[in-house]
């Protein structure tokens, strides 16, 4: 087959590679998307945000079915059918996945379904079912993302031993399941089979869970999770696991002391590792970090100057949102306007029970760079909304600067935080200061009055809640 | 406690750090100098204000600072620095490629009067602007930073940055030399590389910070201004007889009396005769500042090399007045130990190279002054007098003006009440 010839070639169809392409397409380039999968839409929609966030919604209406009992409502207790479960989640999937594909047919993207291989700088061959493609083309964008890491001491070919891929799928609610790994992925699979039913350990090797968080943000999710899970092991290690049966021998290390337990599931839930194997990158003039993530600069470029790395693939952190930022910085770049990841408030969100989510500086971060920052919460204890639902562990924080009164970052953990994070991006990006957020009028009764309110606490004067007068 | 940039006078509220004398441990006393400051007319030192342990070194050489920016943090009680490595937020990878627009080089703060406020409070924030606005200085070249934001906690907005630009652009207008609006590449036009050792041994030295702001100093004022240079010579005889006779009196006071003590008077003289002399050029205005005062720079040959402190009401001042102060601030500034007032509000300057020697030279207007006298060694000469050939002490000189507003005519006027002004002391101008 002859090579074919584009102007942008871009590998990866998750929410980075596609957004790209369709960027491109939208400014008139011609472009192809690679897709080594039938379904676009990459880890995000098939095996990550999307699937979680259905499951996650399922075990809410359990959860809230047997909360009403205080409530003076009673249901019945759930019956669980993971076939029909799975299936709803899969025809979500499905849906979105088509919807890609069709947006992306409207632009005018060609998508070519196959593994890439990078032959040159310049020639990328693809193996698709109908044989090989090779595609010749001016840049090249590079967004193959990054798969859950199990370590080779965990892989004993085990499908009972999972990743969070595996546990999407929820072949079965385990009875037992230990959960290694106490990040965000860890912390949200455990919600939801702990909610199915499930006897939850979770393990984490660290002192504390959602190490990225702010500690007084994380407390409630913790002390909602410690309810929810069998149990939550600090400092532990998992040593070595077999197979016993139909079961795992899990080999636990805490402080040298060691146990062993046996678990009918496994989630490992150790992190993520980059996706770049078996591309040919070596052939071109790209270089890698030594955890395999692709070196890039501020404008997404790689060390070849026809190739550009966004998403997870490019090292950071690892968000969707953060891949379709990339995206379009890359294709301006591409194009020849002058963009560059400078200055991007990248919000973060864990979808636990109760979700957390923050953007701007934490405080921990704040202190690393010796800004010096005000800090100013409003519980949510004090807000009519939450307890409305009986859910008042909630916490919402705003970090100022003392100087010139600006937002420099927000934090939120209470049910919902996923959504209101997005007013303390906007007040973080629009440089605003705790004024603004103070003045501005939100609606009652909702929970974005904790962001108002926290604002107004800053100067002393928070409606629902006593503040120490600000000193000056 | 965090040490904050101090106001540095005359409007100036910025300056770029070239030398940085402590580091994080440090013990430092009150007035000890923290750092040196380049702006409006040299390097200048920025002392502590207050004895401590430095806990953080906020500014690296380099750096552009503004008035109320955190230089240091201090500890009076000897504590331990609490100070981390910053850590990296959202940065993937190193900068790995060079490409891409440079943003366009707006004029160094001495260029353009523009103000320059970091409104973040250290630690390395970016201005506080919208998305949009941030996107559209990238676009046009623009660092944020040098632009003062009016909204709430300083935020720029889009007014900010159009009235950023129309200064810019009022400023680009007037002559000088303007920095290409569009470079392939931040740095100047390389100059070609020679390699010397080709033609022999050679040994290499980094230029130093004060080096590099006297060459850029010099090349602007050399290119902006029109340069003319009006040569005599003084007949100083009788005056240095005058000098030698006193220089004994003046002695036991603790004073040098010197031909340059003699100048300073002699140019107030004329100065006030020709009031132009002593006027600056406003390019934004459009307007001759007039200055009714006379404060006289001096430069003084260092080992770092040149620097002009600033004598000030000379015209106030008598003989072993001027006499001490010469040699105070000569002394400082060869220890660098000169604050930036001392460098500023000069109205002219006089550079002697009598002491080493030479003859005529032209020297180079030192901005926003329009002229500057330049003395060389007063030597014997054959001179026509009574119409009979005597041996006399000329002192060269000579006198470069900025010819955009100053004429030739009134050149020649000023050097003719000069030569009248250094021939007419008396005794009883110099006695005790």
């Amino acid at each position: 087959m002859d090579p074919i010839k584009t102007e942008i070639v871009v590998v990866g169809g998750g929410p980075g590679g596609y957004a790209a392409a369709f960027y491109a397409a939208d400014l008139g380039k011609k472009v192809i998307l690679v897709e080594r999968e039938k379904r676009l839409g990459g880890v995000c929609l098939n095996r990550g945000c999307i699937p979680s966030k259905a499951l996650l919604h399922a075990a809410h209406t359990v959860s809230s079915a047997r909360e009403s009992e205080a409530r003076g409502i009673t249901f019945a207790p759930p019956k669980i059918d993971v076939n029909k479960l799975r299936a709803w989640k899969e025809s979500i999937l499905n849906r979105l996945s088509g919807g890609i594909t069709q947006l992306a047919k409207a632009r005018g993207v060609q998508v070519v379904h196959g593994r890439g291989y990078f032959e040159d700088s310049r020639m990328l061959r693809v193996e698709t079912e109908e044989g090989q493609q090779l595609i010749n083309y001016d840049h090249a964008i590079v967004a193959v993302g990054s798969i859950s890491a199990m370590p080779k001491t965990f892989d004993l070919g085990n499908p009972r031993i999972m990743t969070s891929q595996e546990a999407l799928e929820i072949e079965d609610i385990p009875e037992k399941l230990l959960v290694i790994g106490g990040g965000y992925i860890g912390m949200e699979l455990g919600t939801v089979y702990a909610t199915f039913g499930s006897q939850v350990v979770l393990v984490e090797a660290l002192d504390t869970i959602l190490a990225g968080a702010d500690a007084d943000l994380a407390r409630p999710v913790i002390a909602h999770a410690r309810k929810m899970f069998k149990e939550i092991r600090l400092k532990t290690k998992v040593g070595k696991m077999a197979t016993r049966g139909k079961q795992i021998q899990v080999e636990f290390d805490m402080d040298g002391k060691k146990t062993e337990e046996l678990y009918d599931r496994v989630l490992v839930a150790v992190g993520r590792s980059p996706n770049a194997d078996d591309l040919g990158l070596e052939n071109t003039k790209v270089s890698f970090d030594d955890r395999g993530f692709i070196h890039v600069n501020e404008k997404q470029q790689t060390t070849d100057p026809a190739i550009y790395a966004i998403g997870d693939i490019a090292g950071g952190v690892l968000l969707a949102h953060k891949a379709s930022k990339e995206a379009r910085i890359a294709i301006e770049v591409i194009v020849g306007e002058d963009s560059a990841f400078t200055d991007v408030t990248i919000p973060a969100v864990v979808f636990t029970d109760p979700e957390l989510a923050w953007c701007g500086l934490t405080e921990a971060e704040a202190r690393a760079r010796g800004i010096e920052v005000k800090i100013s919460k409003f519980p949510w204890t004090a807000s009519g909304r939450a307890l409305s639902f009986d859910r008042p562990d909630g916490l919402t924080k705003l970090l100022i600067d003392p100087d010139s009164e600006r937002i420099l970052g927000v934090g939120i953990v209470g049910t919902g935080a996923g959504e209101l994070i997005s007013e303390g991006v906007l007040a973080v990006e629009m440089g605003a200061t705790a004024k603004d957020l103070a003045l501005a009028v939100h609606p009652h009764p909702t929970l974005s009055e904790t962001i108002m309110e926290a604002a107004e606490a800053f100067y002393g004067h928070s409606t629902h809640t006593i503040v120490r007068k600000r000193v000056e | 406690m965090d040490f904050k940039l101090p106001p540095l006078g005359e409007g100036a509220d910025s300056g770029t750090v070239v030398n940085l004398f402590v580091k994080e441990g440090d013990q430092v006393k009150k007035d000890q100098p923290i750092l040196e400051l380049e702006n409006e007319k040299a390097v200048a030192t920025i002392p502590a204000n207050a004895a401590g342990t430095v806990t953080k070194v906020y500014v690296k050489p380099g750096d552009k600072i503004s008035v109320g920016q955190k230089i240091i943090g201090l500890s009076d009680g000897g504590a331990a620095p609490a100070a981390s490595a910053p850590s990296a937020r959202n940065e993937p990878a190193p900068e790995v490629i060079q490409t891409g627009r440079a943003p366009v080089q707006t004029p160094s703060p001495e260029q353009a009067d523009l103000d320059s406020t970091d409104v973040g409070s250290g630690g390395g924030l970016s201005p506080a602007a919208a998305p949009s606005i941030r996107k559209l200085a990238r676009d046009l070249g623009i660092d944020l930073t040098r632009v003062r934001g009016s909204a709430r906690g300083g935020r720029i907005v889009l007014e900010d940055v159009r009235a950023f630009i129309q200064r810019l652009q009022r400023l680009s207008t007037q002559p000088r030399t303007a920095t290409p609006a569009e470079t392939p590449t931040p740095a100047k036009p390389a100059a070609e590389q020679i390699d010397f050792s080709k033609w022999g041994p050679v040994n290499k030295k980094p230029l130093s910070p004060l080096r590099q702001v006297i060459a850029r100093r010099m090349s602007e004022n050399w290119s902006t201004i029109p340069h003319v240079t009006q040569f005599d010579s003084i007949d100083v005889t009788d005056l240095n007889a005058l000098r030698k006779k006193y220089a004994e009196a003046y002695e036991k006071h603790d004073a040098r009396l010197t031909l340059t003590s003699f100048a300073l008077k002699a140019v107030v003289e004329a100065l006030k005769k020709h009031p132009i002399f002593n006027a600056s050029l406003d390019e934004a205005a459009q307007e001759i500042v007039f200055k009714e005062y006379y404060h006289i720079g001096i430069a003084v040959d260092t080992e770092a090399g040149l620097i002009v402190p600033v004598i000030r009401d000379v015209d106030k001042k008598n003989l072993i007045e001027i006499s001490k102060e010469l040699e105070t601030v000569a002394r400082k500034a060869r220890e660098r130990k000169v604050s930036g007032e001392e460098l500023k509000g000069g109205t002219f300057t006089i550079s002697n190279q009598g002491g080493i020697g030479g003859a005529h030279f032209t020297p180079i207007v030192n901005k926003p002054e329009v002229a500057i006298l330049g003395l060389g060694r007063g030597a014997l000469q054959p001179v026509v007098r009574n119409n009979s050939i005597e041996p006399r002490l000329l002192m060269p000189i000579g006198l470069s003006y900025d010819h955009r507003v100053i004429d030739g005519g009134s050149a020649a006027r000023f050097v003719v009440d000069l030569l009248a002004a250094f021939q007419s002391f008396k005794a009883g101008d110099v006695k005790l």
